[in-house]
């Protein structure tokens, strides 16, 4: 578009809002947790010293540290392929039936709704060791649950209330994708004797690949950070620090640890990671504007 | 789809049917969980059908007369909770219509650098900077307040970037005329702009409603104030008892409470959401 | 009166492109111009200036001799039917129509009055409470149109309003809205790349190439005296015949072996130029050359040749338009002659008309 308004003092006054609210609520904290990085705080909050790269230093020493990452990585690339191979599945299933489509997707829709800490109480219950039923269950076939105890089974109980509350995302994206998906394609590879299955591997499935490849910069992102109410309502990080991802290890450490300078040397290592990814959606936004 | 095989619509409702079982499972065995007394969770397994209890539990949730960790009634934090999902949402649309038609509408100096500043929010979500972030409202005494728990959460360019993509759309011609005819800037953004945009505006109202209710660590953080406590939030007080205290049965129906106005939101305006949702990530 | 008056009017952009150097352009009253001109000629460009929708760079524009250069378009008396109309998708019919009266602070009822005889003139009345997207491509054209009336403006602008018509529409629309400017005899600006269009409906037409009038007129004058080759090839379907020759004492030189005698003090190259209609069918001893014949198009009423002519360095191609049908046969030779008062000949170093 290349139609504007000669107006020189309005357009201030319309973005001032915005800008007033992301410089107070922004930019100063950006700007603090940068600065704080570089200072030691004792435990009080009463004094400070300036010591240089040390959080840094001490942070890419910290085994815990390197942990921490291991556990966001292991977490996030578990919700982010369950989500995205049950929900495919699911809109490949939707897209096929005829009647009750919107039912179904009425069904399948409403966890987005449902706030992660809620999700992550929910699947507590289920997989409580003393008396959830999935649990017992579970007892019943020999494994031994307890979620309390034992860190890959808490990490597993962690990603399924996360993937839960995801698929219905993914599963409106799968599902508009394949709408979008040329009927004439799929008639002209029938005429060309492709089966249903080949059908959409070779046919489908590719042209899904812009859909599938922003789900999965997005269920990144949301494993990242929205699912802090998943890891606090339910394991709280634990047992040790088998759940701690670099999200709640930002929080542990500054609000329950008090080690302010080591929380916002997290901060900054995660700003930057969050920029990194920023700019990979933003090249797959810009590289959509242009089709 | 193109050929008629009985099987394979077989597995595809079969499928369905399992998947949306699965959904539901959790919230099912909420549901019982919630009607049941508390000594019916002592005994080492969860009763899989309706107790009698529904009523009292539900009762005494709402009216606040269950002992929960927290000093004020559900109905009380569902109230906080409204104000802060409503104050984040209509917060977010205001700031964000204003700023998106002055940076597609208009040219001025630094109107890049507007732009910059406010993208950088783009997806940097507040429990990155959580720490900072408390500090600043802690210094701007806004703890327990209202608008600590909203203000703080509007600063994301989320919804900004949605209007600026669709406002994008607009035929220059549009604006042309509107001129001709007279419009000014306000009479075009109340007249044209804002009713042309009232379907993109309902869906994200929706979409922000459901992320304003469901936030959970920022009011943690900066509630200590039983009188601003919201609902999602509360849960982690109910929680934080030991182990083989927790009064489930309480807990399920807050949960179930907390739940109901996002979802109903969500299946009620369905059609909307999707919508918002698809078409603005689009 | 004159009613607009461009004096030396152009358009720089703030990265220093010249648009349009400079215009001058004076229309009478009820006059109806049309811009006409290759796409990126300058024509919308000027109609905008016009406007009020890009300022102007320089020079004086005057509505019935008062200078409005630096006013807005609203305040402008002008009224502007766009390519794509322009209607306000969430309004109807009478709201589109309504709106600039309204901005105008005109009362309801003088407004209801105004709306409701434009849209019985143009035919609207059962649309009233449509939207636009109700409506057909043709309803649309004359919402736009009948937004534009109800101003009752001094000048209409039109900017390519036909172009998103077909075919068949867009002749009936042609003759609708050169009736309705009559009727109402408000001045006319219109634009358009479509010289069938330019020629029906103008008074006067410009016809503009790189920003630059090169020729203003009636649609005869520029018929049957095109000022540039440029405006002898954009005049007319199909194009002109123009072949580059040279002017020396016994007349045309074409080539080598071929002249067409002409006395004229000129002497140098020439653009020499004649109309496909012109050209007459004639026995072998009585041509001027010969055209080597490639293709035919019979359209019943008329016939088009295509082919080539000889002129030993090139081949050059002609077009031939001869009414009635017509079989020759593809790769046959066609004798023709160009009669003299049909030649139209130009300098070819200043593009000029001899």
């Amino acid at each position: 578009m290349s139609v504007y308004f000669p107006h020189k003092k309005l357009p201030y006054l319309l973005v001032l809002p915005q800008l007033v609210i992301t410089l107070i609520f922004f930019l100063w904290p950006a700007e603090q947790a940068f600065e704080q990085a570089f200072y030691q705080e004792d435990a009080f909050g009463l004094s400070r010293e300036f010591v240089g790269f040390d959080n840094f230093v001490y942070l890419f020493n910290d085994p815990q540290y390197y942990k921490s990452i291991w556990v966001t990585l292991v977490f996030s690339f578990s919700v982010a392929f369950s989500g995205l191979a049950i929900a495919l599945w699911l809109a490949v299933m939707a897209d096929r039936v005829i009647r009750g489509k919107l039912t179904y997707q009425t069904l399948l829709v409403w966890p987005y709704a449902v706030a992660p800490a809620l999700a992550g109480v929910l699947w507590w219950l289920l997989f409580d060791p003393s008396m959830g039923p999935v649990a017992l269950w579970l007892q019943y076939f020999g494994v031994d649950w307890n979620h309390f105890l034992n860190g890959d089974q808490a990490m597993t109980l962690v990603v399924i209330s996360a993937t839960w509350k995801q698929i219905s995302y993914n599963f409106l994206f799968f599902l508009a994708g394949l709408q979008a998906v040329p009927r004439s394609l799929i008639e002209a590879a029938s005429i060309d004797g492709a089966s249903p299955f080949k059908r959409f591997w070779t046919i489908v499935f590719p042209l899904l690949s812009p859909t599938t490849f922003f789900l999965l910069v997005i269920n990144l992102v949301y494993a990242f950070f929205d699912t802090f109410g998943v890891i606090d309502a339910t394991t709280q990080g634990g047992p040790g620090v088998s759940t701690a991802t670099m999200v709640y290890k930002v929080f542990n450490d500054g609000f329950i640890g008090l080690d302010m300078g080591s929380s916002a040397a997290q901060s900054v290592v995660l700003m930057f990671l969050v920029g990194v990814m920023t700019v990979i959606q933003f090249r797959y936004i810009e590289r959509k504007v242009e089709y | 789809m193109i050929e008629n095989r009985p099987w394979l619509t077989f597995i595809s409702h079969f499928s369905l049917l399992l998947g949306i079982g699965v959904v539901a499972l959790p919230v099912w065995v909420a549901l019982v969980a919630s009607t049941h007394p508390s000594s019916a969770f002592g005994a080492g397994e969860i009763p899989l059908w309706f107790g009698d209890q529904a009523l009292e539990n539900w009762r005494s949730v709402f009216l606040g007369e269950a002992s929960s960790g927290v000093d004020v009634p559900v109905w009380y934090m569902m109230l906080n909770s409204f104000i802060m999902a409503l104050g984040i949402t209509v917060g977010k649309l205001f700031i964000s219509l204003l700023s998106a038609y002055a940076i597609v509408f208009f040219r001025f100096p630094f109107r890049g650098a507007c732009f910059w500043v406010i993208f950088i929010t783009l997806m940097l979500p507040v429990e990155v900077r959580i720490v900072p972030t408390y500090e600043v409202v802690a210094n701007l005494d806004m703890l327990n307040s209202y608008s600590g728990l909203i203000l703080p959460l509007i600063a994301s360019a989320t919804a900004t970037f949605l209007f600026r993509q669709c406002f994008m759309t607009m035929p220059g011609e549009l604006i042309e005329a509107a001129r001709i005819d007279g419009a000014g800037p306000i009479r075009f953004f109340f007249d044209i702009l804002l009713p042309m945009s009232r379907t993109n505006i309902a869906a994200l109202f929706v979409i922000m409603f459901i992320y304003g209710w469901n936030q959970y660590l920022w009011p943690v953080i900066i509630t200590t104030d039983d009188a601003y406590y919201t609902l999602v939030m509360s849960i982690k007080r109910m929680l934080a008892v030991d182990q083989g205290d927790i009064e489930w049965n309480h807990v399920m129906v807050t949960t179930l409470l907390a739940m109901i106005p996002p979802v109903a939101v969500v299946i009620g305006m369905q059609k909307l959401f999707v919508k918002g949702l698809v078409d603005a990530e689009k | 009166m004159s009613d607009v008056v461009l004096n030396n009017i152009g358009k720089t952009y703030p990265n220093g492109y010249h648009a349009i150097p400079s215009i001058d352009l004076t229309i009478e009253e009820g006059e109806f111009i049309v811009l006409v001109g290759p796409s990126g000629c300058g024509k919308s460009t000027l109609l905008r200036m016009v406007a009020g929708l890009e300022t102007i760079s320089q020079g004086d524009l005057m509505i019935k001799g008062a200078k409005v250069n630096d006013k807005e378009p609203a305040d402008r008396d002008i009224a502007m039917v766009f390519q794509n109309y322009a209607l306000y998708p969430h309004m109807t019919v009478y709201a589109n129509m309504a709106y600039g009266l309204k901005n105008r602070g005109e009362s309801k009822e003088v407004i209801a009055e105004k709306v409701t005889s434009v849209a019985n003139m143009l035919g609207l009345e059962e649309l009233l409470e449509r939207k636009p997207k109700q409506l057909s491509g043709g309803q649309r054209q004359r919402v736009a149109m009948g937004r534009a009336m109800v101003r009752d403006p001094k000048v209409f602008l039109f900017d390519e309003p036909l172009s998103n018509l077909d075919a068949k529409l867009r002749v009936q629309m042609r003759v609708e809205i050169r009736q309705l400017q009559r009727k109402l005899g408000t001045t006319t600006l219109y634009v358009t790349h479509d010289q069938v269009e330019a020629m029906t409906l103008a008074d006067r037409l410009v016809v503009l190439n790189k920003g630059k009038a090169e020729q203003i007129g009636t649609p005869m004058d520029l018929y049957n005296k095109p000022a540039t080759p440029f405006v002898a090839a954009f005049i007319g379907s199909p194009s002109m015949n123009l072949i580059g020759a040279n002017l020396d004492e016994q007349g045309i030189r074409l080539s080598q072996d071929l002249h067409l005698p002409l006395v004229h003090q000129h002497r140098g190259s020439v653009v020499w130029g004649i109309r496909p209609e012109h050209l007459d069918v004639v026995d072998e001893q009585n041509a001027d050359f010969a055209l080597r014949i490639q293709a035919v198009e019979s359209l019943g009423a008329e016939t088009l040749i295509h082919g080539t002519v000889d002129l030993g360095v090139k081949q050059e191609p002609i077009v031939v338009r001869l009414s009635g049908p017509h079989w020759p046969e593809i790769n046959s030779l066609l004798w023709l002659k160009a009669p003299m008062e049909h030649w139209h000949v130009f300098d070819a170093v200043t593009q000029q008309r001899l």
